[in-house]
């Protein structure tokens, strides 16, 4: 099997057949991380820059350890924020990048389209590590490796993303990759944080009501709120918005089934999700964590063409 | 000096010889003659088989972004790429530094592009530094040659501002050029919002910010008694908006971009920063809309919006990206290759008559005694602009590299020929 693309820019440009390669390997790369020795050789000689120019913590470690398990050469260049007026540009990073001959290039970027425009000047192999509110690839992908190892599979599987669907890219990839995938969408969260226009851009149904939409569903993906955009007029308070949208133990002892918790992290407690439901046995929030590390280990290894 | 143009189409509504090919013969700069087969000693012949001639071409909208901004284009590279693209005269937004918003700015302009081959009209500042809060000195500059007033790009917010200004103006039958955009409503959108902007990730600013703007200039309008000029339309609520004012005897006139003629929404798969624009590319069905308001006669004329970009600010992440695009040079190509069923009439009416009207300059009417304002074009020319070829200090066009039918040769103005043939 091959992928269809050299980058993992987005999962909007993924096959059906792409997605089930990344699954399957990430597969296996969790069994090799279960065994005493964790480390496999697959990426030596291979030179990964990661190119953060917005905070991250858990990703930039899952994708470090990533690339360390894999025994690839890894560099982290993190910059703060990029454009014209404030240092160097993404071009001259872009050229820096090109003069260092490596061979892939994981980034995170505040802005919209940020890897497709590395993509276009360099031939390194681009991940995606989240742009703008554009797109989050590869938790897209460990979201639905932990629902396809929760569940069984992701075809028929009812799944909810509630919370700031306008500016997550966690829930672009998430819609995506699971409408592909044969997975039923319905995202909730206030009108002003759901865009006008997201049922016929992603095929997904949209329920303001909380309460109805996790009676519907088999899986609630609560996503973070981020608490930088409290200044713009999108919701009232956080105060407010738990008690509309936050999802407590009371909230899901009232529904007729258990349904699964997950959360890209990290989590606002008493936000979106009360303690006592993150922490509960519903929660697969520390497996997705852990999944991460395989699926981004079976990414790097599957664009590295190692495999071939 | 004596140019004897040979055999070329005449297309020009408002002269008695529109429709015939003929030969004309302009001696310093006035049309001595026009015939059948006419001879001239000493004449510098053109040979114009073919080809078509008509008044000048007129644009009420470009950044010419001097002075200030002279990395990005200057008056006199302007100038060259207005000829280029057959315009002989060229109206200038304030958005300088300074803003054009005194007559010594006026001056400025007037003065340095009087050697140049096109004509410039500065647009005078509506308000002080085009920044919508208070009325800059438009009289005094009205006198001193400003042909009309707008902030440009900056939309005027500011519903007291732009009532007291629409009135300000009767007195000497002006006109206000707006660019409706409302700024209240989701600032930092970077293209239209709807199917394509939320599958790309991109914040989005709805076409109501557009519609509504305009649905308050036209009351604003209306009230004051004066006239309006809304340039760039971009959506079919906007057209509607504009036609309904219309019956309602509101004395306004609206422009198209030929980018919004041609491109659409859908044409920002790949964050191609030449398309982003300001108004932002609409939706296919705005699009039909616009070209049908050029068919049925409702939009009045054609605005290039040239705004030339450098590198610097296009060749950056989307989101960092300066808004506008170059256009003089392929405005004319872009609209024949668009909509290949329009008369070369109604692009004459519309690049020429319409603009002068509005404005209040004289149509040079091809006919003997006029003065020679002309610019010569071929319908059936095909062709495409490499970078190379671009004449403005910026590059930016996503129209380079595109198969274009339809070429500008160039103008004869001013007693100069500026001519490819």
């Amino acid at each position: 099997m091959k992928l269809s693309t050299k980058h993992l820019l987005g999962i909007k440009d993924l096959t059906k057949e792409d997605i089930s390669l990344f699954l399957d390997t990430a597969a296996q790369f969790k069994e090799v991380l279960q065994r005493p020795v964790k480390k496999v050789p697959s990426l030596r000689d291979i030179t990964i820059v990661n190119l953060f120019y917005e905070n991250s913590t858990r990703t930039r470690i899952s994708f470090e350890l990533a690339e360390k398990r894999l025994s690839a050469d890894t560099i982290n260049f993190t910059a703060s924020g990029s454009s014209v007026s404030k240092g160097e540009t993404l071009l001259d990073t872009v050229n820096n990048i090109l003069s260092m001959k490596v061979d892939m290039v994981v980034m995170r970027h505040s802005a919209t389209g940020a890897p497709h425009f590395l993509a276009r000047h360099i031939p390194a192999a681009i991940v995606n590590a989240g742009d703008g509110i554009n797109e989050h690839p590869t938790q897209g992908l460990l979201d639905a490796f932990s629902i396809r190892e929760k569940i069984g599979t992701l075809n028929g599987t009812k799944v909810a993303i509630i919370g700031d669907i306008m500016h997550s890219r966690v829930a672009m990839s998430n819609m995506y990759l699971l409408t592909k995938m044969g997975a039923k969408v319905t995202v909730c969260g206030p009108p002003t944080l759901v865009p006008k226009y997201i049922e016929e851009a992603f095929g997904v149904s949209v329920n303001y009501n909380l309460q109805e939409t996790l009676n519907w569903c088999d899986v609630a993906n609560v996503l973070r709120i981020q608490l930088e955009r409290q200044n713009q007029v999108l919701f009232s308070s956080l105060r407010e918005y738990n008690l509309s949208y936050g999802i407590s133990r009371k909230l899901l002892e009232g529904l007729k089934k258990d349904i699964v918790i997950m959360h890209p992290g990290p989590i606002n407690r008493g936000v979106e999700l009360d303690s006592d439901v993150a922490d509960s046995g519903q929660s697969i929030i520390l497996q997705q964590v852990e999944n991460g590390v395989a699926v981004r280990m079976a990414v790097l290894y599957l664009l590295s063409n190692k495999n071939q | 000096m004596k140019i004897l143009i040979k055999q070329s189409k005449i297309i020009d509504p408002t002269s008695s010889f529109n429709g015939r090919t003929a030969d004309i013969l302009i001696v310093n700069g006035i049309i001595q003659s026009i015939g059948k087969s006419l001879a001239q000693k000493g004449a510098k012949v053109l040979d114009a088989k073919g080809l078509h001639v008509s008044p000048g071409w007129t644009d009420m909208f470009a950044d010419f972004a001097d002075p200030g901004f002279e990395y990005r284009e200057t008056l006199a590279s302007g100038a060259r790429a207005a000829a280029a693209g057959g315009f002989t005269d060229v109206c200038i937004v304030p958005n300088t530094k300074p803003a054009i918003d005194q007559k010594s700015s006026v001056e400025y302009i007037r003065a340095k592009a009087a050697q140049l081959p096109v004509s410039i009209h500065p647009l005078g500042a509506v308000t002080r530094n085009a920044e919508g809060k208070e009325l800059a000195e438009i009289y005094d500059m009205r006198q001193s040659g400003a042909i009309a007033f707008t902030d440009g790009k900056n939309a005027i917010q500011s519903s007291d501002i732009m009532v007291k200004a629409l009135q300000y103006i009767k007195p000497f039958n002006g006109v206000l050029i707006q660019l409706p955009d409302n700024k209240d409503i989701q600032p930092h959108g970077l293209m239209n919002e709807g199917i394509t902007s939320t599958q790309l990730g991109l914040q989005a600013k709805p076409a109501i910010a557009e519609e509504l703007l305009i649905t308050r200039d036209l009351k604003l309008a209306a009230y004051a008694d004066s006239r309006l000029h809304l340039t760039g339309i971009t959506t079919a609520a906007s057209l509607k908006l504009v036609k309904e004012a219309r019956q309602k005897k509101t004395d306004v006139t609206v422009s198209v971009t030929p980018a919004h003629l041609f491109f659409t929404e859908e044409d920002l798969q790949t964050y191609d920063t030449n398309l982003k624009l300001n108004p932002p590319l609409r939706t296919t069905g705005d699009r039909k809309a616009l070209q049908k308001g050029i068919l049925d006669g409702s939009i009045d004329c054609i605005a290039t919006h040239h705004i030339p970009c450098d590198t610097d600010h296009k060749m950056v992440e989307f989101e960092y990206a300066q808004n506008g695009m170059i256009g003089l040079q392929t405005a004319y190509a872009v609209l024949n290759t668009v909509l290949p069923e329009v008369p070369q009439e109604r692009w004459v009416e519309l690049l020429s008559i319409n603009p002068r009207e509005i404005l209040g300059l004289p149509v040079p009417s091809i006919e003997e005694g006029n003065t020679a304002s002309l610019t010569v074009f071929s319908p059936q020319q095909q062709w495409e602009l490499s970078v190379g070829a671009i004449l403005s200090r910026s590059k930016n066009s996503a129209f380079s590299g595109k198969p274009l039918t339809g070429k500008p040769l160039g103008i004869i103005h001013n007693n100069q020929t500026n001519l490819s043939i």
